[in-house]
């Protein structure tokens, strides 16, 4: 230390006197609190330069990472925003923009740790919600994200809030669909049907999400609700036609896929249900205003496809469930071969009582070679669909 | 020491304060009292103008860094390779230049020079100190040389403090404190965390805990905080992250942590410790250019990939907080750090140490958590954990500040949760630290200045000398009150005894030499007890668990002191006399 002693010790002389306190500590205060004034008055004077100059480059580095963050230049946003955020770390637009970057990049941790920040000063904004939503989905955390979609659902939104609220609603759905959580996804779809506009293409995409939530009857409605403002919107008559497939209502089916077929005709998936609804339709002997003859031919018809499906079965060394089940009773293949012989146009016209014990043998057959054999195409899985059908009745 | 009953003190030959002081002020012991008594008032209330004055000034520093950091390196956090590497070199030459012509105090941390105020120059700390302070260390470190601003706040509000207090003319006791009272707002402010900044200047630079004390450093660390925030806001240095420990079994990872961070403490200490004196030891003229180059060599260290290491770099830490480098890139950047810290220190660029300890230990932790969830994925605690864990580990190894290592972490973290593997982390750090390099590195840096402070932590693991460790067996005869004088002489006669202990009633104890007895006997007092005899000469007592410089106080007027149990005062356990004292003094050396 260069002082010299008086300096060292600070006027020492001067404080012997015992006075000093009682008779100066008032006037020393006042000067002390004038002079705490005029610095604060001073630093709030700095601290506004200092300040604009800060949200000047805040803002100036935040506009070009947003320019970024349009051009899906997230690497380059990233870097923006976090300079932006040097200059007003507080800044929640900033960090917002910022954890949207680097979601772009996948670097949902670092992400997760902005937007965690900023759901826990406001834990009622609905896009912190929905992209902490989407970063609990992303890890497969359920509950989590189940928990930030339905906030994001009933969350504020600063614009368009009855829009944010649908497409977070139908980001959820999308996200129970990928888990095959289908009953919440259902009840999530009613919610949203319920509050849909009256907007066609709105109606056919909860038509779609409902069909993949296995909804047919919501479905079926929704895309009911399209048609009427296009009739032959080929992919609702396809959406139409599988929701009543589906629900087993087939001539319904088959006129909405005809259409669907007719207007777009590359609609593979439409086509193979549409073949595969009219060869229901026409293996089905219970069907109205068949002749008694036409019945015997389709019972015939029927009986030999499922015969052949036994046979094929049984050769590639699957036994039959009932087989494995009751050895001490009759084998399908046995019951089978023995009714085989009564099994034909002229017989079934003789014996019409026939007709049911054909087809009851035919449906089990179906079904239980559906469960060991590989699953049925053509007219076995339209003798499957109508055995579900007659079972249902 | 325990002291008699108060009605009775003023008939005590007690310590001789009130007397003192009334010689020397020529006032009544009272009016002295209430003059003690308003400069404790006084002081308190000065203690809160201290830490706002050193509240904005650090404020007005974190500008001037900023200020700096704009102008020199650019308003990007890209820098550009021409300014990494001519900021630090230029601005090294300035500083060389200024700290050799105009600010010579203004080299190093801050924290020594704090330490010297308090115990070598009365509290004085010239203001020209903290302007150059100011100035050099705002210009060091926003050019990108490795320092941090928590030091150079410290010694700034001690300076401040030291300042207003030689304005006010304080007295002597005062003004040693009033460093330490402005180191604590100083640093407070810079930390944004009031709590270790008091614990910091309680553990390392003041070294013990009264009342008034406390008191002061508290309130002006708390004001200085309360300023700090007013201008920049509440934000922590950093975004914590989610803090989890899941499985004890975390716990090995985290003692694994404090073995590196304590053997990183120690090799970032002894590199410290040994290129220092050899740059000082170097021709004068080499002193312009130390700074500068060591300027150069961070921007090279910078150009060559790794920019994070200019500066203080708590926006890095944040990012190691947050997973995004790998646990090899932390690693590598931990090491990398500790070479630019060691380069801008010894060059003797002024600067703070905090910063980059805190830099290097988020560093290790989150690349030691990474690591191990490499090599053992089941134990999942985050990256973030593990660096703030880290912080606290090299704050224990480096600084040796173990208590304020770990309220730094919680203060830091605001979570409590995370407080068994700090301790733990910290433990093993500061043990192999202390084990390896026994001295710790403010305590180098002080000798190697040439200077002989204090260490704290030497004092705190110092044995302390106790009454019961110099006192002996009563066998000089204790009596009763009640006996009268003629009959206590006919029980001494033939016995080799001096001194005799008198037990008085209801309580209290005295003494009294033979010859006292036999004067008062020849003067005709033979039938008075020994209760009347010595009614006013109550004669302390010790007791065995209080340290031996205690006794010292009374040895030159009582020649025997009696010590005795806390649970019953008149249960005599030992006594103890001034040859007691100095024997033991002298066989423990």
């Amino acid at each position: 230390m260069e002082a010299s002693h008086e300096d060292r010790i600070g006027g020492i002389g001067a404080r012997t006197d015992p006075g000093f306190y009682l008779t100066r500590e008032p006037a020393t205060l006042a000067m002390l609190l004038l002079l705490a004034v005029v610095s604060f008055l001073a630093v709030v004077g700095l601290s506004r330069i200092y300040h604009g100059q800060q949200q000047a480059l805040g803002d100036r580095w935040f506009r070009r990472g947003l320019a970024d963050l349009q051009g899906h230049q997230w690497e380059r946003a990233t870097s923006e925003f976090r300079t932006a955020l040097l200059y007003s770390r507080d800044n929640y637009t900033y960090q917002l923009n910022l954890a949207g970057a680097l979601l772009g990049l996948k670097r949902s941790n670092e992400a997760y740790a902005y937007l965690i920040n900023l759901w826990e000063r406001e834990p009622e904004n609905g896009l912190v919600n929905l992209e902490l939503a989407r970063i609990a989905a992303q890890k497969g955390e359920t509950e989590q994200a189940l928990r930030y979609y339905h906030n994001a659902i009933y969350a504020i939104w600063p614009s368009n809030q009855e829009i944010a609220r649908r497409d977070a609603r139908l980001e959820l759905v999308e996200f129970l669909l990928g888990i095959r959580a289908n009953t919440q996804a259902q009840s999530e779809l009613i919610a949203l049907a319920a509050n849909l506009p009256d907007d066609p293409s709105q109606h056919q995409r909860a038509g779609d999400l409902f069909l993949r939530a296995q909804d047919y009857e919501h479905a079926l409605v929704e895309y009911r609700l399209t048609l009427r403002a296009d009739r032959h919107n080929p992919s609702a008559n396809a959406g139409a036609g599988v929701a009543a497939f589906e629900l087993g209502r087939y001539p319904l089916a088959q006129r909405y896929l005809q259409v669907a077929v007719s207007a777009n005709p590359s609609d593979a998936q439409a086509a193979e249900v549409l073949k595969t609804t009219e060869l229901v339709l026409e293996m089905d002997p219970a069907r109205r205003q068949i002749s008694s003859e036409q019945r015997n031919r389709i019972v015939t018809e029927a009986f030999v496809v499922a015969g052949q499906r036994l046979k094929s079965c049984v050769a590639v060394g699957a036994s039959t469930a009932a087989a494995a089940r009751e050895p001490t009773q009759p084998t399908l293949t046995q019951r089978w071969a023995t009714l085989q012989r009564q099994i034909s146009e002229r017989g079934l016209r003789r014996n019409p009582d026939l007709v049911e014990e054909a087809m009851d043998l035919v449906f089990e057959i179906e079904r239980q070679t559906n469960s060991a054999c590989a699953s049925p195409t053509g007219k076995d899985l339209a003798l499957l669909l109508l055995a579900k059908e007659h079972e249902g009745n | 020491m325990d002291i008699l009953p108060i009605e009775k003190s003023g008939d005590m030959p007690q310590v001789g304060t009130g007397k003192a002081g009334s010689d020397r002020f020529g006032l009544t012991p009272g009016a002295v009292l209430r003059s003690v008594f308003r400069e404790d008032r006084f002081f308190l209330v000065l203690s809160v103008f201290i830490g706002f004055f050193s509240g904005l000034a650090v404020v007005c520093f974190r500008f001037a860094i900023d200020w700096c950091r704009i102008h020199l390196l650019g308003s990007g956090a890209t820098l550009s390779t021409s300014r990494m590497l001519l900021a630090p070199t230029l601005a090294g030459f300035v500083i060389a230049v200024l700290v050799i012509h105009v600010f010579p105090l203004a080299t190093g941390s801050g924290v020594n020079q704090t330490k010297a105020a308090l115990y070598i120059y009365n509290g004085y700390i010239p203001l020209r100190t903290a302007i150059g302070k100011f100035a050099t260390a705002a210009l060091a470190i926003g050019s990108g040389h490795s320092l941090g601003p928590e030091d150079p706040s410290l010694q700034i509000g001690a300076s401040l403090a030291s300042a207003m207090g030689r304005r006010l003319r304080l007295s002597r006791d005062r003004m040693r404190l009033i460093a330490p009272v402005g180191a604590a707002a100083g640093l407070a402010a810079a930390f944004n965390a009031p709590i270790s900044a008091v614990l910091f200047v309680i553990e390392e630079v003041i070294g013990r805990w009264t009342a008034g004390i406390l008191g002061s450093v508290v309130l002006s660390a708390v004001s200085s905080v309360v300023v700090m925030r007013w201008f920049l806001g509440s934000e922590p240095l950093f975004r914590i992250p989610v803090v989890k420990m899941e499985r004890p079994s975390e716990l090995i990872a985290y003692a694994v942590l404090g073995v590196v961070g304590g053997l990183a403490s120690v090799a970032f200490s002894r590199g410290v410790a040994s290129v220092r004196p050899r740059c000082k030891a170097l021709p004068r003229w080499t002193q312009y250019f130390q700074p500068p180059l060591a300027g150069l060599l961070i921007g090279f260290i910078a150009v060559l990939g790794a920019p994070q290491v200019i500066g203080a770099g708590y926006e890095y830490i944040d990012e190691a907080m947050h997973g995004q480098f790998t646990w090899q890139m932390l690693a590598i950047l931990a090491g990398l750090k500790i070479v630019a810290t060691l380069l801008s220190f010894v060059s003797g660029t002024p600067g703070g140490m905090f910063a980059p300890t805190l830099f290097i230990g988020a560093m290790l932790g989150a690349a030691v958590g990474g690591a191990q969830h490499a090599l053992l994925p089941h134990l999942n605690g985050s990256p973030g954990t593990y660096a703030l864990v880290g912080m606290g580990v090299l704050f224990a190894g480096f600084l040796r500040a173990p208590m304020t290592s770990v309220f730094m972490v919680l203060e830091v973290s605001g979570n409590y949760s995370i407080i068994v593997p700090v301790i733990v982390a910290n433990t093993f750090a500061y043990v192999i630290s202390r084990a390896l390099q026994p001295t710790a590195i403010f305590d180098v840096l002080t000798r190697q200045d040439g200077l002989e402070l204090p260490s704290m932590e030497e004092q705190r693991e110092e044995g302390i000398l106790r009454v019961e460790d110099a006192m002996r067996s009563a066998e000089n005869p204790v009596l009763d009150a009640e006996e009268t004088l003629d009959r206590v002489l006919q029980r001494l006669d033939g016995k080799p005894t001096d001194v005799i202990l008198v037990r008085l009633n209801p309580s209290g104890w005295s003494s009294v030499a033979r010859h006292e007895l036999e004067i008062m006997v020849s003067e005709g007092k033979g039938d008075l007890t020994l209760g009347s005899a010595l009614a006013t000469r109550q004669s302390p007592y010790l007791h065995p668990d209080q340290p031996l410089e205690t006794a010292l106080r009374y040895m030159d007027r009582w020649p025997l002191i009696p010590v005795v149990s806390r649970a019953d005062f008149r249960t005599l356990e030992g006594v103890i006399s001034q040859q007691d004292v100095l024997r033991k003094y002298g066989t423990s050396g």
